[in-house]
Order: C-alpha cells, then structure tokens, then sequence
C-alpha cells in the first residue's frame, strides 16, 4: 500500500475515535495492520510521518494516546 | 529572537566517556578496594595503584542553576572540572591529587556545604516533586526531607548508626522512587474518596477506562449523568482513577496526611530484599515543619538505634525482635489500618502460635 | 529582581542545618519570573495544604510523545509567571558523570528558557529542567539537541534507563553498567521517545547485589551483576581487619545469611558451595574478600510502586547471562518481553502486574524461557497445574 494512503486510512482512524476512545500507537498499529493486511512496521514509518508533520500528536491522561492537535 | 540550531532527534544521551576523570578512564573497570575516610570521604583504589577520592556533599535535589555554577567552579578548581551526583543525588567531588582533598573539604566547609552521607549514615533523601511541581501530591516533599534533616543532619555527616539508613518521601501512593523499599518513608495519603464534577466527566474523561482504573471495582458507568458513581464503601482513595480522570479531584486538605512506612531495604546483603511496612497510618500535614511526622520518625530511628546489632538494617532489626516488639518499642498505637485487607494480605497474617509478649 | 510575594512559611524553611530547596528557588527567583511566582504558589499551597498544579495537559517537542511533562497553574491570574510550568527531562549521562563545561552548558540554555530550576536528578534518573512555558519547549530542545543532548522518557514508553556507579568507580561491579546504559538508551531510543506500550517500562542496571540504583524495587527489567566460583580471600587482610579491631565472628561469619563461613582467629574459610552471593562479608572486608571471577548477571523482572494492585519485587527470569557488548541475547529477550505484553497487556498494565495475571508459566512458555528452581522461593503448594497437548496420552 502506498504510504499516502496508508497516513489517510490512520488519520481517519483516529479522527473516528475522537471523545470515544483514546487511542494507544499500539492499537493502531494492530488495528490498521490487521484490517487492510499491513506489517505492522510499514504502518509504524507512515504513522510516523503523521506525527513528525504535526497531523498527529502523542497526548497523556494517565497513559499515552495519539490525538489530532487541538485547534488553537 | 535569534536563529535557533537545527534540532535533532534520537541521538540519545551523550557517551558517558566524554566525562570521566583520566584516572577513572585508566582504570575503568580495574578498581580493587575503597576505604571510607570520613563521613564524606571516600577513596578508591586500582589495581595500579591509582587512587581517586571522593567527596560528597548534602544538595537539596531541587537546584537552582546558581547552585550547580557554584559546584562547577569548585569542581574547576579541585576537580579538573569534574563531579558526578549519585544515585541519592549527593554531589561528588572527583579529587585525583590527593593534596587538594584538604584544601577542598576546607573550602566547602566554610563555604557551608554539609559534608558527609557517606557509611553507616544517613545519605540524602529521595523524594518526589510534592507541591512544587505536582498534580497528585498529598502533602510537599521538599518540605517534609528539609524538615525532617534539619532535626538528623548529625546523622549525614557526623554520627553513625548500625547501619545505613534509607530514607525517602513520596507525596503520593504513586511513589515515584524506591519509597516502597526504605528503611524509613513518609508517603502522603488520602483519606477520603474522590469527588465526582459530573458535568465535566463527559468532556475530561472516559469512561470506560475510569470505571476500569479502580482497583477495587468501587467505580461504575451512571448513565444518566453520562458519569460515573463511586460505592463509598469500597474505595481505598488511590487517587487512581484521577490519574485517568481529572474530573475526580481527591485532594482534601483537611483530611490528607502522612502514613510513615518502614523496613524496607533493596539490597541483597544478609537479608533479602524488603518492603516497608505501614508504622504509622496517618499524622496530619502540618506545614511548614510537620512536627508531628518529624517526631514519629525520630521515635523509630531512636528504638532502632538504642535496638538494633551493628550492621543489621532497620528491617532486619524489626525482623528480629518481630513486629510486635517494634510497636511496644516504639510505643506507635497499633491500629486496624495495620492489618492488610488488599492484595497480599493472607500472606502478612500471622499462621503461626509463637509471638513475644 | 525584588521578592514579589510575601512567604512566612516557605521563609521558615530557609531556616535550619540542611540544604534549603527554598533559598535554591529564592537565588533563581533572582532572575526569574518563573521562580517568583513559583514561590507564590508553593507559599498558598503551604497555607490550604494543597497542591495547585492542574492535571496533564498536552505539550511535547514535535514528533516526540515522551520527554515533557505539562504542568498548568490552577491559580494563572494569581501567579502568570507559572500559568504553563512544564517539566523538561533531559537524559542523563550514564553513572551521573560529568564535566562542568557540560553542566554550565545546560545552564546556560536553562536560564534563557526556563525557571533557573532543575532537579539533580529526577527518581528515574533525568536531569530534570522544571518549568517552561509551550512556546519555549521547541527552542530549549533545539538548543539542546544540537548540542548532543536528547530527552527522556515519560508516559508509556521505555524510562530513562539509569545505573549505579559501576565500574567506573567501584571494584564490585560485575558487569560495565555504564556502557550497557549507554546501549540499551541508544538501541531502544524510539521507544523511548514515541510511548508505544501499554505502560511504563523502566530498565535499572546494577553492578552488584547492593543495587545502589535500587532496581529491584522500581525496574520493570533489573539486572543486576552477580558471579559464579569462589571468593578470593586475601588471608593477611582479613587478619588485619582483625587486628584493627573487627569482631570478624559476630561481624561476619554470625551475620552469613548461609552459615557458609568460619573464622578460627587466623584463617577465614568459605564453603562457596553453599554461598548465595549476598555481598554482605565482601562490603564489610573490601580489602580481603573479592568476587568470584566469572562475571555476569541475573536479570529479574516486573518491580513497580504499589499503584494499582500493591507494590511487586522484581523476580529472576534469567538466573546468570554474561553481559558483553553487543549484547545481543539480552536485546533479543527484551524484545520478545515486549510482544508478549504488547500481545496480553492491558491500558496502564505493567509488565510484572500481567504476568501475575496471566501466570509466571505462560510469559515463560511466550517467550521461550526454560523454567529454573533459581526462579522460585519454592514451587507451588497447591496442585492445580495445567498440562499441555504433548504432555496426553490419547
């Protein structure tokens, strides 16, 4: 899959779960990898890349989770 | 504001080589004896026959900038600019000339640094941020270590005790730090339940991982709020459920305190490794000197030290004489809180007939 | 700059013999607006007994989730100087070494960005920088980063790896503590940065069973050096600890946890078959009694702080493992550690509460660690024990 759109399926991902569920990096590494066939390092580099960028970023509550930034 | 260098990422800390006196550099690896010379004066010595000496003194752990200039320009002048902190955060002054260790515990003297930490003593104290810099903390530990060694400094640099003594503070059951394994430790607590903000619940928190942060299962969902309720019975007031949870502040500022915990050691000589154990559940948070804590601790390293055999730990004293001998000693009322009603409490019971009157 | 709030009580604690953390934040409170305000707020947390500080909050350097703690004022308009008062970690050299060009250096870009207040160190092992607001974070990392320094951990991610002093200074270190820091830091710096577990993971390295970093209370992974044969006696040494007034048979031989040893006022015999290696006669007799020559060390799992389900002990996963770069072996096993609690553990689960769940078998079974008395006080009392596939006969 290529990496754009591998970045699109995650972002959406995490946008879904917004105020539902925090997500861990760990969950969507399983979870992507597992729905669309990935391995889990591919998944890795591109999540990466969203969070470098500042598409998404690392937030804690008592444990860490990936979130959309809010918007200032 | 001017142009900022090109940041990088992952590089990690920088090699623990670029800092090392020569002397340690050739003879890393190849020590063969130390002798303690004072109560902060230690010397190594290699296989060379190349020495080290080492000079620890007492730091507040919460620097200023200031403070670690002061220490580099003496490091500067003694130390061919080198110092270490050890793992109690002592500074050490790292002297490879044996003629500069004088000069040098002279000037820290009267620049009034406390010397000492080294030995059968008491060495500084590990603790938490507390109400400088804490969302969760009980009670301050700064405050609690500065009091409680204004009243045993003597111990750090001066007089000694059986054994070492650990002591430690942390300012919530958190206990970030070996607080769980001293010989002495303040940890401060709750004694009542959080309070629910209902109407901040929905937007703050979740509440699936709320409900399952309890360690008792005393949270569960109340939908109609869209919050959550707590059984009063059953919480034990961790806290934990605020660490997931901001809408269930637990602060309570008339009824937190301090519980003093002892016993505890991680060192594996004579004795294995050992818990604290609750000595006293709850004394009130009392600032700026906490006199009541202060005194409780005083009353069981006095009992220890009129007690205990040379080289046996605070624990091992305990374990000795048995539990119920420390608290006749002591003279600390032994209370219901005492006795273990949470995960490993079978095990702390008593399954035996023997025990000293 | 002149003192801007009044603080009786905070005032009382520069009182006294001991260092005095309030005089630290006075001198920074010099130059620093953080620092007035800090005591400010300390002053009314001292007067209502309570903390003032607000929970979480989201601040990090770019691209990292580990390294900074965000901290608010519950009381902004009071005290603005620490309405934001995040923590910086920054991770430490190996063994707390340094050179004062180095210290002087992060001085330097603490009292341009930050409150002029550190810890030296943090409980994890950090130099900690405490307090900045948002907008400096980026600036402060670039400083440092580009200058060789890197943050720490915090959150679900690897801790600060941290070790005693080692054989940097020590002649009971059993295996180099320092470069092995060094490594594991390095190797595992993305799981350092990026939080990717169910919870914190901490690696504590100790040179000897003293465990001066105490990693057996607070390491989810400890390892600490230990050896195999005989101790070495300096015969004439121990006579002279004699003759300088130890009593060696109540100080040495009587507190042998093993009964190993006797002293008959001339020669200290050691029956090294039944020693376990406490370190209690070699600490006391530096100077007589050194290690046995084979090297390595016993690595133990899953210590934590009584949060949530009651403090746990690290316990032997590993009974001996020789501890050489490139360390390879070790790695290998830390990884498959990891899967298996990525695979079972819970959100906030540490590594040793999951296998006190799942069972101390199953974890050996997932990652391929052959079962070893050395890893039990005693085996099991009851017997209700499970069986494989293989073990029926059908």
């Amino acid at each position: 899959m290529e990496k754009e759109e591998l970045k699109k399926i995650i972002y959406e991902l995490v946008e879904k779960s917004m105020g539902k569920k925090k997500l861990k990096q760990s969950d969507i590494l399983k979870k992507v990898s597992k729905d669309h066939g990935v391995d889990k390092q591919e998944v890795k580099a591109a999540l990466r890349e969203l969070l470098d960028s500042g598409q998404l970023i690392f937030t804690y509550f008592g444990g860490s989770y990936v979130e959309i930034p809010p918007k200032e | 504001m001017s142009e900022l260098p090109q940041r990088q990422t992952d590089i990690g800390p920088p090699h623990y080589s670029k800092f090392l006196p020569p002397v340690i550099k050739e003879n890393y690896g190849k020590w063969k004896y130390h002798e303690i010379l004072s109560a902060g004066v230690m010397v190594h010595v290699a296989e060379s026959g190349a020495k080290i000496w080492s000079v620890r003194v007492a730091s507040p752990r919460l620097v200023s900038t200031d403070f670690i200039r002061d220490i580099c320009e003496i490091a500067d002048k003694y130390c061919d600019g080198h110092l270490r902190f050890t793992t109690r955060h002592n500074v050490e002054f790292l002297v490879s000339d044996e003629s500069k260790v004088e000069p040098l515990v002279n000037e820290l003297k009267e620049k009034g640094y406390m010397i000492g930490g080294i030995g059968d003593r008491i060495s500084n104290v590990v603790h938490t941020q507390g109400w400088v810099h804490c969302h969760s903390a009980a009670t301050d530990a700064s405050g609690l270590v500065k009091a409680l060694m204004d009243e045993l400094h003597e111990y750090f640099h001066t007089k000694e005790l059986p054994a070492k003594v650990r002591l430690a503070v942390a300012c919530c059951v958190n206990m970030c730090g070996a607080v769980h394994c001293s010989d002495i430790a303040l940890v401060g607590v709750h004694k009542t339940p959080p309070r629910i903000e209902h109407d901040k619940v929905k937007n703050l928190c979740e509440i699936p991982s709320t409900v399952a942060s309890c360690p008792t299962s005393a949270i569960s969902p109340d939908p109609a709020k869209k919050s959550v309720k707590i059984k009063l019975e059953k919480c034990m007031y961790c806290g934990n459920c605020y660490s997931v949870c901001p809408a269930m502040p637990i602060a309570d500022p008339k009824n937190d305190g301090v519980a003093i915990v002892v016993g505890g050691k991680v060192s594996n000589l004579r004795s294995n490794p050992m818990f604290s154990k609750l000595a006293v559940p709850w004394l009130p948070n009392n600032p700026p000197r906490w006199p009541e804590v202060v005194d409780a601790v005083k009353t069981i390293l006095n009992a220890y030290i009129e007690g205990a055999r040379k080289h046996e730990r605070l624990g091992e004293w305990v374990e000795r004489i048995g539990w119920e001998k420390f608290f006749k000693v002591t003279g600390l009322p032994f209370k219901m809180q005492h006795i273990d009603d949470f995960t490993f409490a079978r095990e702390t019971w008593r399954m035996a007939a023997t025990f000293k009157w | 700059m002149s003192q801007k709030h009044e603080t009786p009580l905070l005032d009382e604690l520069e009182k006294g013999a001991f260092p005095s953390f309030v005089k630290e934040i006075k001198r920074a409170a010099e130059h620093s607006e953080y620092a007035q305000d800090l005591l400010g707020q300390l002053e009314l947390s001292y007067k209502e007994k309570v903390t003032h500080w607000k929970h979480g909050g989201i601040v990090g350097v770019r691209g990292y989730g580990a390294g900074v703690i965000g901290r608010y004022s519950d009381v902004p308009d009071k005290f603005p100087g620490v309405a934001h008062f995040h923590t910086v970690r920054v991770n430490q050299p190996a063994g707390f070494f340094y050179t004062t060009d180095a210290l002087r250096e992060i001085c330097d870009i603490w009292d341009k960005y930050g409150s002029r207040l550190t810890n030296m160190h943090g409980s994890t092992g950090d130099i900690i920088l405490l307090g900045t607001k948002t907008e400096n974070l980026e600036p402060v990392f670039a400083e440092l980063s580009s200058r060789g320094w890197d943050l720490g951990g915090s959150g679900s991610a690897v801790r600060t790896p941290s070790c005693c002093v080692g054989p940097a200074r020590c002649e009971w270190s059993c295996y180099d503590t320092l470069e092995l820091t060094y490594q594991i830091t390095q190797r595992f710096q993305d799981e350092l940065h990026r939080p990717m577990f169910p919870y914190k993971f901490k690696f504590k390295m100790a040179g000897c069973a003293v465990d001066c970093i105490a990693s057996i209370a607070r390491a989810d992974m400890s390892i600490i050096g230990t050896w195999k044969g005989n101790i070495q006696i300096d015969q004439e040494e121990v006579r002279n600890y004699a003759k300088n007034g130890m009593d060696i048979q109540a100080e040495i031989v009587d507190m042998c946890p093993t009964g190993c040893m006797s002293w008959d006022g001339n020669e200290l015999k050691i029956n090294d078959e039944d020693c376990n290696r406490c370190m209690h006669c070699i600490a006391k007799m530096t100077k007589a009694l050194r290690q046995g020559e084979e090297k390595g060390a016993t690595i133990l799992l899953g210590s934590k702080a009584p949060i949530v389900t009651g403090a746990l002990m690290s316990w032997v996963i590993v009974p001996f493992i020789k501890l050489e770069p490139p360390y390879e072996e070790l790695f290998d096993l830390v990884e498959r550690i990891w899967e298996f609690w990525d695979e079972h553990g819970k959100n906030r689960e540490r590594v040793g509460e999951l296998i006190e769940r799942m069972g101390f078998p199953v974890f050996l079974k997932e990652t391929g660690l052959e079962p070893h008395p050395a890893m039990v006080k005693e085996p099991r009392r009851d017997p209700f024990f499970f069986w494989s596939e293989e073990d029926i006969e059908k």
